[in-house]
């Protein structure tokens, strides 16, 4: 059984480090628990079970735009001679022990006045002495004990929430008390033979329902307008109806001193409502969906101007301008290559985890990322007109079907406009002084309000109970999206296989200790991810062999005298081996002095537990895999699909949006599985489209649905969930229509007394929500 | 009887003014993190910490 690491509970691949009788992963969560432990922070690892998160390892030039003051200023909350108030954006918080941890960050650094936590927007807000420690250093102290701050994304979570739905609640909320009390004797039947407090009661309740008219109900009646505008019929139509039939009845009555109406049912209608509104806004809460390119790319870029180098914004790069780009950072724009190579990660955009060496004066796209030694490049293109931005930009055309909720609310507009209808007829020719009072009844007492709740109640916890198990949606539509999904389209790299594991294998003469420290400093001076997955594969070997003339030879492979011998790793050709097979996968031959050796053989490792994943899901959904890999590999996933045609690799992104618009245009509905921003397009096309995400506060584009990658395997239970609330509303609705019609036989028998209506209504309301709640409660995840 | 007017204004007025408060708390910002207070208050504080300084601080004396 492999250790796992006390500060961030991961695996310990390889030797694990000791430190007071703990084990380590690496030195870097090693040197914040001797933090935390030197200040008497331990309380950090008894909060939560899995409390610490891997500090990235950063070089020190990652915040140095910080201490341009142009930059600096624009994440100051407030200054003086003294003290500095910043809010920071740090997305790693995800438990309590988080809070703990940055709110005693006072005790770390004296210079740290205060630092108050904001869970759910993940801001930091830190009172610092700036004399004592600067902006940049702050910075790196919060990347050391793992909460990197993000710059990049600060300006959109600033923005204030709109909080008027909680106003409006407020309002409807102090209006239903107040007249519910007031109108009280009116059900006792005494306030008959008190017609004076009646009436002072009555006007009083007008009054205070007309903030809740005009203000409360009224994104429903605006909603419902404009519907109608457009001759369509949505929800909001018949709840409408509803409402201007229960307020101008009452407005009726208490002008023509017959009664205090029903303002107290009318007001608590309103409330219940935005209850329901409430309760769905504060799902969406946990994980902000407007992801956009400005999030990914670096705040400020190195420039370097004649004899001058400075750090400016992006936004103020000019074409031709110099910059410098340093290991691990993305390209910002679209440039030219200065420097004579480099060596660039484009895996976030195309998929490919192998490195693109380019050459002095080679065309580059933004968006990449460096990996070596500092490069510069001149800016062919400013920010934010480049190549994949306009990707990314992309908005989806998604046509607005009519959702199955509008269908049904124009049948019920038909069945109330008809028994209306019928009744109306029947008082006319029977007792025509009640027809009016009877038809407004019928129409106070049919309002679907019971439908209207029970959906944002089903859909908001089920949603909340699919975020809890890994799986985040955009909003409450994807629900029903998923449920009609017919065919399923995964991404191979990134989906199905793990982006970052290579499974390697050795066929030929054993590896001895000595070969294997031969390999291991070979290895070593290489970036490519086969050098990288063998000196995985080489772990806990440890070497001091002295490498000369090192040489890589791109798509080829490396060599070096070791020892005075010629080593060398790569292709067949490369080490001179004729071949006398084809053979299907990626190998690489070793050979010491010109002799083989042995070779490597690749695999992309599968994701843990995808095959039975997909073998459940074949029996209801169709399924594709496409990917822009070679063919090599396609026979290994040849038996996850139901079709050979089905499987389509060497895609480009366009490709893989084309191949999703044809199914789509059949007429099936796609879900799209993808990763990485070369599938937005894909995703985009699909009626649904699922980014996977290996952690989930990092960027990732924009889409109707975030799931984390370890939870991939899950899909058919999420895909089950989504069935299954679709059968709680069935019952939701049962039972409304049930209340409905017990409504409906008092109004039509003349019988709807103000306490009827004030007892009915909000019993169909709580026991909609109360089954909503419970039933997805009760369903094991 | 006539006094259950007067009763009702001013029951009125002080549901105007729980409303106002909670408009003004929801305005300033009190709704907006409704996590972090719960698990603040979870936490062992200062006070305890210099309870025990006082305790040791006595006793060594």
């Amino acid at each position: 059984m492999k250790a796992s690491c006390y500060h961030c509970s991961d695996e310990i691949v390889g030797k694990a480090i000791l430190f007071d009788d703990k084990q380590f992963c690496c030195s870097g969560c090693k040197q914040v628990y001797q933090l935390l432990s030197e200040h008497n922070l331990g309380e950090f690892y008894s909060l939560e079970k899995k409390p610490g998160t891997k500090p990235a390892g950063a070089d020190d030039f990652r915040y140095a735009f910080l201490e341009v003051p142009e930059i600096r200023s624009k994440f100051i909350d407030f200054e003086n001679e003294e003290q500095t108030l910043v809010s920071l954006y740090l997305p790693s918080i995800h438990c309590s022990s988080c809070i703990y941890l940055l709110e005693n960050l006072h005790k770390i650094d004296e210079a740290i006045y205060s630092c108050q936590v904001d869970f759910s927007k993940r801001l930091a807000n830190i009172l610092f002495d700036h004399r004592k420690l600067s902006l940049e250093k702050l910075a790196l102290l919060l990347e050391k004990i793992g909460y990197s701050p993000n710059f990049s994304a600060q300006k959109d979570i600033k923005r204030k929430k709109d909080l008027s739905y909680l106003y409006k609640l407020g309002v409807a909320g102090f209006a239903f008390g107040s007249i519910m009390l007031w109108t009280f004797p009116e059900y006792l039947g005494v306030s008959e033979d008190n017609l004076v407090f009646r009436n002072f009661t009555s006007y009083l309740s007008f009054v205070i329902s007309l903030p809740v008219l005009f203000y409360s109900a009224s994104e429903y009646l605006i909603s419902a307008f404009r519907a109608l505008r457009y001759r369509s019929i949505n929800i909001d139509v018949p709840i409408s109806i509803g409402i201007l039939a229960l307020y101008l009845q009452s407005c009726y009555s208490i002008f023509t001193n017959n009664g205090p109406g029903y303002m107290d049912s009318f007001a608590a209608f309103i409330f219940f409502l935005l209850i329901g509104k409430w309760f769905q806004s504060k799902t969406y809460d946990t994980l902000a969906f407007e992801r956009d390119y400005s999030s990914y790319f670096p705040v400020a870029v190195t420039r370097i101007k004649t004899n001058n180098v400075e750090i400016i914004e992006i936004d103020q790069l000019v074409i031709g301008d110099q910059i410098r780009i340093r290991n691990e950072e993305v390209i910002p724009c679209d440039s030219t290559l200065s420097s004579e190579s480099c060596y660039i990660d484009y895996s976030f955009v195309t998929g490919e985890s192998e490195l693109v060496k380019k050459k002095a004066g080679d065309f580059i796209y933004a968006g990449g990322r460096i990996k070596g030694s500092a490069v510069e490049l001149t800016v062919v293109k400013e920010s934010s007109r480049s190549h994949l931005t306009q990707l990314w930009n992309k908005t989806g055309n998604k046509k607005k079907q009519s959702s199955e909720e509008d269908k049904f609310s124009l049948y019920f507009l038909i069945a109330l406009l008809s028994i209306s209808g019928i009744a109306a007829i029947y008082y006319l020719l029977s007792d025509p002084s009640r027809t009016i009072e009877i038809v407004v009844s019928i129409l106070i007492v049919a309002c679907p309000c019971a439908l209207a709740l029970s959906r944002p109640f089903t859909y908001g916890n089920i949603m909340r109970k699919m975020g809890k198990s890994g799986l985040y949606l955009k909003n409450v539509k994807v629900i029903p999206a998923l449920h009609e999904i017919s065919d399923i389209v995964f991404d191979k790299t990134g989906t199905i296989t793990e982006s970052d594991n290579l499974k390697v294998t050795y066929i030929g003469e054993e590896l001895t200790s000595e070969r294997k420290e031969i390999l291991h400093a070979l290895v070593k001076n290489s970036t490519h991810p086969l050098s990288r997955a063998i000196y995985q594969y080489l772990n806990q070997v440890e070497g001091s062999l002295s490498v000369h003339h090192f040489e890589e030879h791109r798509g080829q492979g490396i060599q070096a005298r070791i020892n005075d011998n010629l080593v060398a790793l790569g292709s067949a050709s490369f080490v001179g081996v004729s071949q006398a097979s084809p053979i299907p996968r990626s190998s690489s031959y070793f050979s010491i002095k010109g002799r083989i050796v042995g070779h490597f053989v690749f695999e992309s490792s599968l994701r843990a537990g995808i095959e039975n994943a997909i073998n459940e899901l074949k029996s209801s959904y169709q399924i594709h895999i496409l990917s822009g890999d070679n063919e090599k590999e396609k026979m290994r996933f040849l038996h996850f699909v139901q079709d050979e045609k089905n499987l389509v690799f060497g895609c480009s992104p366009q490709d893989k949006a084309h191949y999703i618009e044809n199914l789509q245009t059949q007429g099936k509905k796609v879900l799209m599985i993808g990763d990485g921003l070369n599938d937005t397009g894909a995703l985009d096309a699909a009626h649904v489209g699922m980014a996977v995400s290996e952690d989930v506060f990092r960027f990732t584009p924009n889409s109707d649905a975030i799931i984390d990658a370890h939870k991939l395997i899950n899909i058919q239970k999420f895909l089950s969930l989504s069935a299954y609330a679709r059968t709680i509303l069935f019952i939701c609705f049962g039972f409304s229509l049930t209340y409905n019609l017990i409504g409906l036989s008092f109004a039509i028998s003349g019988n709807l007394t103000p306490l009827v209506a004030a007892i009915l209504m909000p019993i169909s309301s709580i026991s909609v929500v109360f089954i909503s709640t419970f039933g997805s409660l009760l369903k094991r995840s | 009887m006539g006094i259950i007017y007067l009763m009702l204004i001013v029951s009125l007025i002080i549901a105007l003014f729980f409303l106002g408060s909670f408009l003004w708390a929801a305005k300033s910002g009190q709704y907006e993190d409704d996590y972090s207070p719960s698990v603040r208050i979870l936490f062992d504080d200062e006070h305890n910490e210099q309870l025990k300084e006082q305790k040791n601080g006595s006793r060594k004396v």
